[in-house]
């Protein structure tokens, strides 16, 4: 015999009700005892107090969560930035702050202001993980774990600063640089096109340099002089550009880096600082 | 989503109708389930007039609980019937002072098949069924009785035969199946043995 079976044999005792006529008397009796305690029919008015209370109390619960739930859709939405960057490498909230900018990161389509925010943000994640490291209550044996986690983040935030800043400079290089003149004249601007110009780019001949807008930028108008330069020269002013920056912000990144490892927390925040500076 | 809204609505209303004294909800709380809770009693006390007696103390004492008190234990005016139900069949047997089961084949109070308009041969199936029934239920304990009857007779829930009983949704079901085991084991031997 299967349940199936068996519970069939069960649902046909639902047959099994009371007389029809004893229904009938039970009510009135019923009816009776109950009038005596009061029992009357309502009014219009009292029955539709009723199915608005009714209804009220059915909707309040899910109109009051659905309620908080946009509440805080809302001003998490607004806010948690705020509140996120303000958190720690040791805080509970930091995943949340780590969250929020790649979030904002990804709204960047501009391929060198994402990479200028990445590099921001890395500095400011190195600068919080080299104060949290100085302060004695976090680091002590007992937290040693912890400790060396963040001292492997730090590096990693430090190559991220690194190659970032490497990829802004490249990227400037190709569309933006400065030539020295032959001539003695300051404000002249030579034109030289580059392997990526947009649409501007008029390339002449083959033997003549490539011909772009650029510019300078001690100038809020862009000039153009057309002149020929020599490739070579206009190479080697590029190279000694990009080369100084990015050999700056990496030196002083490499000593910031030095410093956490000998664990002078605080000569290695100033050095961090200075990185941030000059990223801005 | 919508249907489980509709329904507390509903309960929500009838609760404040009757504990606004209005005698109309009350015939509908009547109508809708005396049915119900006559077979309940009926199959755990086995005595049918009995049954009709303490049907009625179930509704009165229902009435005069909403009166008198925020329906906070129950989460449907259904539960709370059956929850009275229950006390009142505990206090009908610590009257008569005996818990065991009584057969439902009873000389005295023979079982009455008393919906006169159902066809004969559905009548034959149902007697037949009965009898089976009849004498392997009161056998069981009382606990999967009550499930077996609330369940699968009465077409209860899960969730309310957990809110009636006080056990949780996963007992109630352990509960059925055992209780399902028991009974089919009863029956089995009964039809071996003829």
């Amino acid at each position: 015999m299967t349940d199936r079976y068996l519970i069939s044999k069960l649902n046909n005792l639902k047959n099994v009700k009371p007389e029809a006529s004893w229904l009938e008397s039970n009510r009135e009796l019923l009816l009776t005892q109950i009038s005596n305690s009061g029992a009357s029919q309502l009014s219009a008015w009292q029955t539709f107090i009723i199915n608005l209370q009714s209804f009220t109390k059915v909707v309040y619960q899910p109109a009051v969560v659905l309620g908080a739930f946009v509440v805080v859709l809302v001003f998490g939405g607004l806010f948690s930035h705020q509140l996120f960057t303000q958190a720690k490498p040791n805080d509970s909230l930091y995943i949340a702050r780590i969250i929020s900018e790649k979030a904002k990161l990804g709204t960047i389509f501009n391929t060198t202001e994402r990479d200028r925010l990445a590099v921001q943000f890395a500095t400011n994640h190195a600068q919080d993980i080299t104060a949290v490291l100085a302060d004695p209550e976090f680091n002590n044996e007992n937290n040693q774990v912890e400790v060396a986690r963040l001292n492997e983040s730090f590096n990693k935030e430090i190559d991220t600063v690194k190659t970032k800043i490497g990829r802004l400079a490249g990227t400037r290089s190709e569309v933006k640089t400065v030539a020295a003149l032959s001539t003695n004249n300051d404000d002249a601007v030579v034109s030289i096109a580059s392997d990526l110009t947009d649409d501007q780019g008029i390339q002449l001949s083959e033997n003549k340099p490539i011909i772009t807008e650029i510019v300078l930028e001690n100038t809020s108008q862009t000039e153009e002089i057309i002149s020929d330069i020599s490739e070579e020269e206009a190479e080697e002013v590029k190279e000694v550009e990009e080369t100084e920056e990015t050999t700056d912000t990496d030196k002083i990144l490499d000593e910031a880096k030095q410093l956490f490892e000998q664990k002078d927390y605080n000569s290695a925040l100033n050095k961090l600082k200075e990185v941030n500076e000059i990223i801005k | 989503m919508s249907n489980g809204l509709i329904q507390k609505f509903k309960d929500k209303k009838i609760i404040s109708q009757l504990k606004s004294h209005d005698k109309e909800a009350f015939i509908r709380v009547y109508d809708e389930n005396i049915a119900d809770i006559y077979r309940f009693v009926y199959f755990k006390i086995g005595h049918p007039e009995e049954a009709h007696d303490l049907t009625s103390m179930i509704f009165l004492k229902t009435w005069n609980y909403i009166q008198n008190n925020q329906l906070e234990s129950s989460r449907t005016l259904r539960a709370l019937l059956y929850k009275i139900a229950r006390n009142v069949i505990i206090d009908y047997y610590r009257d008569k002072s005996t818990k065991t089961p009584v057969s439902l084949d009873d000389e005295n109070n023979p079982i009455e098949v008393v919906d006169n308009s159902i066809d004969p041969q559905d009548k034959i199936d149902q007697e037949a069924d009965l009898d089976l029934i009849k004498q392997k239920l009161p056998l069981l304990k009382e606990e999967y009785r009550e499930v077996i009857v609330m369940k699968f007779v009465n077409d209860l829930s899960l969730e309310e035969i957990a809110d009636i009983s006080g056990k949780k949704r996963g007992n109630i079901r352990v509960l059925l199946h055992r209780a399902l085991i028991a009974l089919r084991e009863l029956v089995e031997e009964e039809q071996t043995k003829k």
